[in-house]
This record gives structure tokens, C-alpha cells and sequence, in this order.
């Protein structure tokens, strides 16, 4: 029983460290609907839009990457 | 009618396509097998997967054990067996567009055909991004951008072959498991349904590396490594005073220590970099292959739904090769530019 | 990090693995991209050089057939223009020497028309007198003696009264050219005195020429320049009968 009841925290730690990725999710959105527009604006410069859009996409989406690590870890290395 | 004046429409094959067909056909194919399809299916119910973070060993005894730098006991593991099969693939790759170049040479000849032309498209494009980015450092900087894209891509196209994953060892598994139904001499599969107590799950001959922390862990410590290298290369040992910044800590007040600080900031933006690198990569093709098997386990009834996360998987797998290519190539450009001395560093 | 599963050896395996495809690529792909996309980018600029050599030549070759057609077209205006030249000028040579051709056939055929009805009003003269004679001696019943009478018809017909041009007497005339109207043609005697008179009145250089215009009836009309000397009977004949009205 106690057992179950660390296993049911550790799961619902990792939920809630997933929350972080609700910042990247808008980032991305953000970061592609500026990129789109300006894609939209200035088709010539889509080959640099897009390279720093996945630029973007990235640093926004290691925010993502950080709330997994910490999950995977209360997962699986914690206890 | 006469033989010379009758003019037979050209025969068009089957009107209404082929691959339409196949589609159909694999769609029964799917239902058959795993839904009872009016009392005739075979009904296979597909099992949860087992998840496991650290890679699965292929034999029960190490291959050799030192204590050399506390790496103790060595096994031969199903992501290791990946990464060979995604050399193989480099190097045979690699070998056959060399032959082609030489023979388009020979034949003096500029276009390639066939998969190295598509090779040597897609090289082609991810050059023309790093010389738009690079400028005259390109040629140094894009064997990194090609050997980690292609590798990467490779390794995370793995995931869509059909075995990969699914054909394995069966072993007993220490929590729930699933019945054991073997099915001819020295092949068995584990099916539905769950059992509590000496179950078994699967241990797959093969995984794909990108969900191996090791490879992406080894890829991301080689490309900051690579970057410092770079950036040491076009700056000379002046590359360093990006980290520790003391050049106007005495001449400006307050700023002199800001700039110090942001230097040191810039140390730790290194580490985290190969944290970044790391995760990114194998949290994106672990969560995939997770993806994959439970969708295949949920949606597996409805055939043709797994098929649309392969699709996106395909698409995810893409993203990431070019993506940690790319940041590898652009951190290798800004490496390549002084920090805020743009003369020096040209 | 063992429930992580990161484990230095395989660390170490895996950056080496790297490292060998890292070789691989850069000798076997990254290379022979190298040799080809500059290849290709010499074959490119290599094409382009000819082309722009042949749009050189081609845009001379151009210019110099332009410059031959606008020499050529410059030519042919010429010979045209000449040639219209050339006619216009035969064309005008011919109608001046027809146009000339024909006002001296006009004026010979005028003049000879002229003479002729000089020579029969000349002719009619003698007869018009020796009638006017027997008519007035019918009507005055006494006869004038012969000679007067000539002489009086004579000066009605001339205006010349006793070797002087009755009109010329209070009159100053200036000019070069004067033109001498008589009923009937004057005799060459009576020619002489007008003549003689007119120049006297306006210098020697002057030219008279005569004419002939019976429906004066009588007397002179002398023309100089746009001055008019009326010594016609038709005048006279008018200014009577202006003053009996």
C-alpha cells in the first residue's frame, strides 16, 4: 500500500512537470505564426525565415525538453 | 469493321488505379487479423508495450567487464545493434555516391541519378544553408551538418520498419506480462491476454538508437565539442574570452561586470546545450516509438489509424535529424563570429 | 543515471562510431560534393561566359546589319530622291518650253487676229469717211471743200488736230509705258505725230504701243500708268449728256 501510494505520486509528479510544456506549445505557436506571416509578407526570405523559425522552434522547445527530462527522471530514476 | 481501318484505344491498365487496391486489400488484410471480421478474422488483440528508458542487453552475460573509468559490465545491446545497422548504412551510402560522382566524372557527366541525385539533392540544400549562414567557413563546418544529419535521419527513420521493435527475445518479465502462445518450433509470440504473475514481455533484437540516451548523448557532447573546436580554430585562443569576459571589467563600472557575468552565463548556455541536444533528440523518437506502439495497441482495431502516426512520425523524424544538424551548424557559425568583433573574427 | 541507462562505455562506443561515419562522410560524400558542386559552378559560369560571348557576337552581328540596311535604305532615298529630282526638273523643262510654245502661238495667233482686224477696220476707214462725207453733205447741203473735209473727219477719228494730240496739250504725263486707244486704226503719219507728242510729254525712253477699239467711235484715250487722258467721243458724248440732264 505504501508502495502504490509513492508510485501514484511519482506519476502524478511527472504529470505536473509536464505542465511546463504548455510555455513551449504557445512558444512554437508563436514563433510559426510570426514566421508564417512574415513568409506571408516576404516569400523571397522564406529560406532565412525558416532556418531561424527551427531555430526558434528549438530554444522554445528545450523549455519542453527540460519538463521531460525532469519527468523521466521522477519516472524512472527517483526512489 | 475492318482490321485496317479499326483503331483499338492503347490499353490503359486497371481503370480505377492500383495502389488504391493495395490500400483496400491491406486495409481487409489488417481487419482480418485483428478484429474477428464476421467470425472469420483471427482476432489478435495487440498488447501494450513494455516501456523501458535504459537499452535492452541481447545476451544474459556481459560481453566484457572492466573497471576501466567505472564502465564495468559491457553488453551487446539492441540500440547498439541499431547504430552498427545505421553505419552500414552511412558507409554504403557513402560508398556508392562516391562511385557515382567518380562515374559521372568519368563519363563527365554532372547530374547523378537514382538515390544518390536524391542524395546529393538533399546535401546540396543542406550546404546551401550553411554557406547562407556561414559564409566562408562552410566547407569546415558542413561535414559535421552532414554526418549528424544523415546519421540522425537514418537512425530515426528506423522506427518505421516493420520488426524493428516487435521481433525479439521473449523473457520474463518481473511485473505483468503477457501469456506466451508459441506458434511454430523456436517461435513463439506474446499475446493478449495480460497476466499478473510470470508473464512475459519482449525483448526487441533491435531499437531504434535515437532512443538510447547514450547516442544522443554521445552526438551532443561531440557537436559542443566540435563547436568549441571551431570557434577555437577561426578565433584562436581569443575564443575563450567568451566565457571568461574581463576585457572591460575595469574599464566600464558596472557593465565590465555584467559582461563578465554574461560570459560565465555563456559557460553554462555550453552545458545546457548538450542537455538540449540530448533530450530534444531522444525525447522526440523515444516518445515516437512510444507513440507508435500504443496507438498501434489503442487504435490498432481501426487499421488504418496507426498508419497516419507512422506518416508523422516519418515527418518527426525528418525534423529532428535537420534540427540538430542545423543548431550544430549554426552554433558552429556564431562560434566562427567574435563576440561582438566582427573584424577580428574575418 | 543507471536507470537513465547512460553508461560511459557506451558513450564511448557511440562517439566513436561517430567519429568513424564522420570520416566516412567527410572522404566519401562531402568531398566528392565538393568536386562536383564546383565543377558544376565552373561548367555554370563557363556556359554563362559563352553565352554572354555569343550575345556579344550576335548583338554586333546585329548592330552591323543594321548599320548595312540603314546605309543601303540611305542609298535608295538618295537614288529616289535624285531620280524625282531628275524628273521633276525634265518634267518642268517641258512644261515651261510647252507653256512658253504655246503663249507665242497665242500671241502670234492674237497678233495675226489683231492685224487682220486692224487691216479691215484700215481698210473700212476710207469708206466710213467718204459715206460720213456724203452723209453730212446731204444733211448741210453745201460742200465743204474736199481737203477740209478730210481733215475733219481725219481729226474726229485721230484727235490730232494740226500736228498736235488735242488731249495731250494741258495734260503732264509720268511714266514708262503708254498705251494709245483709237476708234479706228491711225495711219503711220498720225502715228508719228502721237508718238512724237507722248514722248515729248514724257521723255524719250518711254514705249507706245496702239490699239484699236471702235466702240470709242472716235478720238484718243490715253493710258499711262494707271492715269487715264479720255479724249473718246463716247466721252465726250457722255459728258453731254451728263450736262442736259
Amino acid at each position: 500500500m505504501e508502495g502504490n501510494i509513492v508510485m501514484a505520486a511519482k506519476l502524478i509528479g511527472a504529470g505536473l512537470a509536464m505542465i511546463g510544456a504548455i510555455g513551449a506549445g504557445a512558444g512554437i505557436g508563436i514563433v510559426t505564426s510570426g514566421a508564417v506571416q512574415a513568409m506571408g509578407r516576404n516569400p523571397d526570405a522564406t529560406g532565412t525565415i525558416q532556418t531561424n523559425m527551427i531555430l526558434g522552434i528549438a530554444f522554445a522547445e528545450a523549455v519542453a525538453i527540460y519538463c521531460l527530462v525532469v519527468a523521466l527522471l521522477i519516472l524512472f530514476v527517483v526512489g | 469493321m475492318t482490321k485496317t481501318t479499326d483503331v483499338t484505344p492503347k490499353k490503359k491498365g486497371w481503370r480505377w488505379g492500383t495502389n488504391r487496391w493495395i490500400v483496400l486489400g491491406l486495409i481487409i488484410l489488417g481487419l482480418f487479423l485483428l478484429t474477428d471480421f464476421f467470425g472469420a478474422g483471427l482476432n489478435i488483440k495487440p498488447i501494450r508495450p513494455f516501456v523501458q528508458l535504459p537499452a535492452e542487453h541481447w545476451s544474459e552475460h556481459p560481453l566484457f567487464s572492466t573497471s576501466f573509468l567505472g564502465i564495468g559490465d559491457f553488453y551487446l545491446t539492441n540500440t547498439l545493434v541499431a547504430l552498427f545497422i545505421v553505419m552500414v548504412l552511412v558507409i554504403g551510402l557513402a560508398f556508392w555516391f562516391n562511385r557515382a560522382v567518380q562515374n559521372a566524372f568519368k563519363k563527365n557527366d554532372l547530374a547523378l541519378k537514382g538515390i544518390p541525385g536524391a542524395l546529393e539533392a538533399l546535401l546540396e540544400g543542406l550546404f546551401n544553408m550553411t554557406q547562407a549562414t556561414a559564409g566562408k567557413w562552410a566547407w569546415t563546418i558542413f561535414p559535421w551538418f552532414a554526418a549528424i544529419t544523415l546519421t540522425v535521419l537514418l537512425a530515426n527513420w528506423m522506427e518505421l520498419i516493420p520488426g524493428v521493435d516487435s521481433i525479439g527475445v521473449i523473457e520474463e518479465a518481473h511485473g505483468t506480462g503477457y501469456a506466451v502462445q508459441p506458434l511454430t518450433a523456436g517461435i513463439a509470440t506474446i499475446a493478449m491476454p495480460e497476466v499478473a504473475e510470470h508473464g512475459s514481455h519482449l525483448i526487441p533484437y533491435v531499437r531504434v538508437v535515437s532512443t538510447d540516451l547514450n547516442f544522443t548523448v554521445a552526438l551532443a557532447i561531440i557537436a559542443v565539442v566540435a563547436v568549441q573546436v571551431i570557434g577555437v580554430q577561426a578565433q584562436g585562443i581569443g575564443y575563450f574570452t567568451k566565457f571568461w569576459n574581463v576585457k572591460t571589467f575595469f574599464s566600464k563600472p558596472i557593465f565590465g561586470v555584467i559582461d563578465w557575468g554574461v560570459g560565465l552565463l555563456e559557460l553554462v548556455s555550453e552545458f545546457s546545450k548538450i542537455l538540449s541536444f540530448a533530450f530534444r533528440l531522444f525525447g522526440n523518437i523515444f516518445a515516437g516509438s512510444v507513440l507508435l506502439f500504443v496507438m498501434g495497441s489503442l487504435l490498432g482495431s481501426i487499421v488504418i489509424m496507426p498508419s497516419i502516426f507512422y506518416m508523422l512520425e516519418f515527418f518527426v523524424g525528418a525534423i529532428q535529424a535537420l534540427v540538430f544538424g542545423l543548431l550544430t551548424m549554426t552554433f558552429m557559425a556564431q562560434a566562427t563570429q567574435g563576440h561582438g568583433e566582427h573584424e577580428e573574427a574575418h | 543515471m543507471e536507470q537513465l541507462g547512460l553508461n560511459l562505455g557506451y558513450l564511448l562506443v557511440q562517439i566513436i562510431c561517430f567519429f568513424i561515419i564522420f570520416v566516412v562522410v567527410r572522404a566519401w560524400i562531402v568531398k566528392p560534393l565538393r568536386t562536383m558542386l564546383e565543377k558544376r559552378r565552373a561548367a555554370i559560369s563557363q556556359s554563362m561566359e559563352d553565352a554572354r560571348i555569343n550575345a556579344e557576337a550576335r548583338a554586333a552581328a546585329e548592330k552591323e546589319a543594321a548599320k548595312i540596311i540603314a546605309e543601303a535604305q540611305a542609298k535608295a532615298g538618295q537614288v529616289v530622291r535624285e531620280a524625282s529630282e531628275r524628273a521633276e526638273t525634265a518634267a518642268k523643262d517641258i512644261r515651261a518650253a510647252a507653256e512658253a510654245e504655246a503663249a507665242k502661238t497665242r500671241e502670234s495667233a492674237l497678233a495675226e487676229a489683231e492685224g487682220e482686224r486692224n487691216r479691215m477696220l484700215g481698210d473700212l476707214r476710207g469708206q466710213v469717211a467718204a459715206l460720213a462725207i456724203a452723209a453730212a453733205q446731204k444733211l448741210v447741203g453745201e460742200a465743204l471743200d474736199e481737203k477740209r473735209q478730210h481733215a475733219l473727219i481725219n481729226e474726229f477719228f485721230s484727235g490730232v488736230k494740226s500736228g498736235k494730240v488735242i488731249i495731250l496739250e494741258s495734260a503732264d504725263l509720268a511714266g514708262t509705258a503708254a498705251e494709245v486707244t483709237s476708234a479706228l486704226p491711225l495711219t503711220s503719219d498720225e502715228q508719228e505725230i502721237v508718238k512724237k507728242d507722248v514722248l515729248a510729254k514724257m521723255g524719250k525712253q518711254a514705249t507706245v504701243a496702239f490699239r484699236v477699239d471702235p466702240s470709242i467711235l472716235g478720238g484718243l484715250i490715253v493710258k499711262v500708268g494707271d492715269k487715264v487722258l479720255d479724249g473718246s467721243v463716247v466721252a465726250q458724248l457722255e459728258g453731254l449728256r451728263q450736262s442736259l440732264k
